[in-house]
This record gives C-alpha cells, sequence and structure tokens, in this order.
C-alpha cells in the first residue's frame, strides 16, 4: 500500500465526510457574538489593551450588582487569608500548601497542557492589607488568564500572560469546598471571564491582590512586575 | 465608544475576512475528533482564542493555527470531562460520531480494521495521520498546528504512517481465514 492509498482509504472513513454545512445565520451570529466578547486579551505582553478596551471593561460591565455585593461580603470573610499569609511565618506547616507544580510544566511535543496548580488560602478571621505593588511584588506566581471552568474543588484558568513564575498552559486552583466557596466568593470566579491571580506559597492571594481584571489592578500588576 | 475607535473597527474587519473561512474546517476537525456537543462548545472556544490573539495569527497559515487552537481547546474540555468521569462519553477521538449503515460486509469490515488500526497508534502518530489524511495538511502546516518543527512533523507523520501500513498488513486475514476472522467480530 503506498501512502496514496492509504489516504484514501483512510479519507474513506472520514467521520466529517457527511458533515452538513452550518446554518449560515448560526455562524453569523456565533461571530457577532465572539467579537462581542471582551477584547483585553487582545494585548501581547507588554501592551496590555488599548484605553478604549480597558475602559469597557472597567467596573460592572455586564455583570449584576448582586455578583459584586456577594464579591465584596466574601472578601471581607474569606480575604483575610491573606493577611495572615503576608503577616505571617510563610512557612508555618499547617498551611495547606499547593506549590506550582514545576513537575507538571512545560514539556514540548507532549499532549498534556502543562498546569500550575495552585490552593485556596484557609479561610480565616482577620484584615485584609491594602493591596500595594510592593506587597504584590512578592508573589510567586502572577498572571491574567479567563476562567475555563468552575468545577467541584477546581477552577481552571487559561493563562494569557504570567507576570512572575513559571509559564504554564493552564492554572488550576484546587481547594475543598469551603475554601473554594470563600475563594470563589472573595475573586468571584466566573466561567469566561478574565482575572488577575497572583499566588504567594501556592495559595491564591485575595484581598484585592486577586480579582477581575480591571485598569486599576493592571496597573498595580505592572507596577508590581516590571518588564 | 470602543466601536468607534478605528482600530477596533479595523480590528473587527480583519476578523470578518478571516472567521468565516475558518468555521468550516474547524467543524469537520472537530466532528472528527468528538461529539457534536463538545465539537460545539469547542468551536466557541477556538474562534474566541482566535479574537483574541487575532494579532497573534500568522497571515499565510491562518487555518493551521486555528487547527492548533482547536486541538488545544479540544485536549482542555477533555481534560476537564475526564474529571467529571464522562470518559467514554465524550473522548471519541476514533469512532465516527456517525455510523454509516451496513454496506457490503467486505467493506465495513475493512473500515472496522482501519478504526481499529489507528487506535493502535500512539496520540501524536495518530492525530499526524488524521491532520494528513482528513485536514489534507502539508507537513509543515502540521507542525504548525503539533508545536513541531516541520522536519520532525515530516519525519513522525512518515512513521506513523509507515506504522499504521504495517498494522494493516499484519492484520490481513490470511486467504481462506476470512469467516474466522468475521466471526471475531462483535
Amino acid at each position: 500500500m503506498n501512502d496514496d492509498e492509504l489516504q484514501q482509504r483512510l479519507r474513506a472513513i472520514d467521520p466529517a465526510s457527511d458533515l452538513t454545512p452550518a446554518d449560515p445565520d448560526r455562524v453569523a451570529r456565533l461571530l457577532e457574538d465572539t467579537m462581542n466578547t471582551d477584547l483585553t486579551d487582545t494585548s501581547a505582553p507588554g501592551t496590555p489593551g488599548t484605553p478604549e478596551q480597558e475602559s469597557r471593561n472597567d467596573g460592572t460591565r455586564n455583570r449584576s450588582p448582586l455578583t459584586w455585593l456577594v464579591a465584596a461580603a466574601a472578601v471581607l470573610i474569606a480575604g483575610v487569608g491573606v493577611f495572615s499569609l503576608l503577616g505571617n511565618d510563610p512557612e508555618r506547616d499547617d498551611a495547606p500548601t499547593a506549590a506550582p507544580s514545576a513537575s507538571a510544566s512545560v514539556d514540548p511535543g507532549s499532549t498534556a497542557p502543562s498546569v500550575t496548580e495552585l490552593g485556596a488560602p484557609p479561610p480565616a478571621a482577620g484584615r485584609c492589607m491594602v493591596p500595594t505593588a510592593e506587597a504584590l511584588s512578592t508573589a510567586q506566581v502572577a498572571f491574567s488568564g479567563t476562567v475555563q471552568s468552575v468545577e467541584a474543588g477546581v477552577v481552571t484558568l487559561v493563562p494569557d500572560r504570567f507576570y512572575t513564575g513559571e509559564a504554564t498552559e493552564l492554572v488550576e486552583v484546587r481547594a475543598t469546598p469551603d475554601e473554594l466557596t470563600a475563594l470563589v466568593g472573595a475573586v468571584s470566579f466566573e466561567e469566561g471571564r478574565r482575572y488577575l491571580v497572583s499566588a504567594t506559597d501556592g495559595q491564591v492571594t485575595v484581598c484585592g491582590f486577586s480579582g477581575p481584571l480591571s485598569p486599576n489592578l493592571e496597573a498595580l500588576y505592572v507596577e508590581a512586575f516590571p518588564g | 465608544m470602543a466601536d468607534d475607535d478605528p482600530g477596533a473597527a479595523e480590528r473587527r474587519a480583519r476578523f470578518e475576512a478571516l472567521a468565516p473561512e475558518l468555521v468550516e474546517p474547524l467543524r469537520r476537525f472537530l466532528a472528527r475528533r468528538t461529539d457534536p456537543v463538545t465539537a460545539d462548545d469547542v468551536l466557541g472556544e477556538t474562534l474566541l482564542v482566535c479574537w483574541r490573539r487575532l494579532d497573534d495569527v500568522p497571515p499565510d497559515a491562518a487555518l493551521p493555527w486555528a487547527y492548533g487552537v482547536a486541538r488545544h481547546c479540544l485536549a482542555n474540555a477533555q481534560r476537564s470531562a475526564r474529571r467529571q468521569g464522562r470518559v467514554a462519553a465524550r473522548v471519541a477521538t476514533v469512532d465516527p460520531p456517525t455510523q454509516s449503515s451496513p454496506g457490503p460486509g467486505e467493506t465495513q469490515h475493512g473500515e472496522e480494521r482501519l478504526h481499529e488500526a489507528l487506535a493502535r497508534l500512539t496520540d501524536t502518530e495518530a492525530e499526524l495521520v488524521r491532520l494528513w489524511a482528513w485536514e489534507q495538511l502539508t507537513p509543515s502546516e502540521i507542525a504548525g498546528v503539533m508545536d513541531l518543527t516541520p522536519n520532525a512533523a515530516s519525519i513522525r507523520l512518515h512513521r506513523a504512517r509507515e506504522k499504521l501500513k504495517e498494522i494493516l498488513r499484519k492484520d490481513r486475514p490470511a486467504a481462506g481465514h476470512e469467516e474466522s476472522t468475521e466471526g471475531r467480530t462483535p
């Protein structure tokens, strides 16, 4: 059998051979929907968005006020994890650390995407410190990315830019349901939305250090991780 | 406001020129690799990535690039499907989603053997073969999809094809054993 014959035989079993073309109206709608999504990912590293795009993404665009209410409430409850994280000895051994998995990092040619695994901060009582670039710059992982899925115990993000830390194709935030509730509340992860996320000692920072992408937060990240 | 921006309008125009060319090939690409529901989801994802990363789309190789994105998005979708324990339903990479009606026994049997042979290749080998036979890409285009160098893609495609032929050759029922082989088919 030569290559042509093989190709012919394979084409005879092409599962898409009887696929009918998509309804043009549906395609048009799909493309329109696509173009109406946030444009913030257009940025090449170093040129995050145009001012116009940023203003479109500023604040409460397309989000119900409830989301923000919930997020704000949750920040009060859960955001405190960061305080204890930043304020306490990072070596304390009861911290449920989930260090960025260097082992699961970039492996060219492999079919499995590389993943950075992060944990959630333990829900604890405390106060938030004001987010500053200086404090943020101590994070070992900082990236912008879009939430691909929110599932039991795992939030999966597709990062588009790493400010610091080893770049991987995916980032998974793993947590117990309780922790996740706190974290999801604090950061309000929603599928398809873009976030700026940082992590210290393998734990996602809350308290305003991680959150939905906004010009202010982005400016903080850029300041904390110049270049 | 953004829509008044010449940059944004120009961007839309570029996407509107590019995307319609991608949709049908991407639909076929996905129909060959997953179930219709996942294919729909992943098509949306893929277009979104194309839209957001429009500046990264290589003008002379947009489709292979888009296949690469789709492949990535599909792998992600399948990963999360696996996490939810829906392996069987969603990770059909080889079985045709729509089984053709039973034809003449000979042809049907040959198709089945080809499916089985494909399934015996590694994931990468099978993908190389699919991209070559079904998407009909050149080795350098395949390299773009699979993140390989053109040289590596060419060599690995060649090996994958030879391996597939070898499997088919070995599996070919010897004369006189036609019936017993047929009997094995479930």
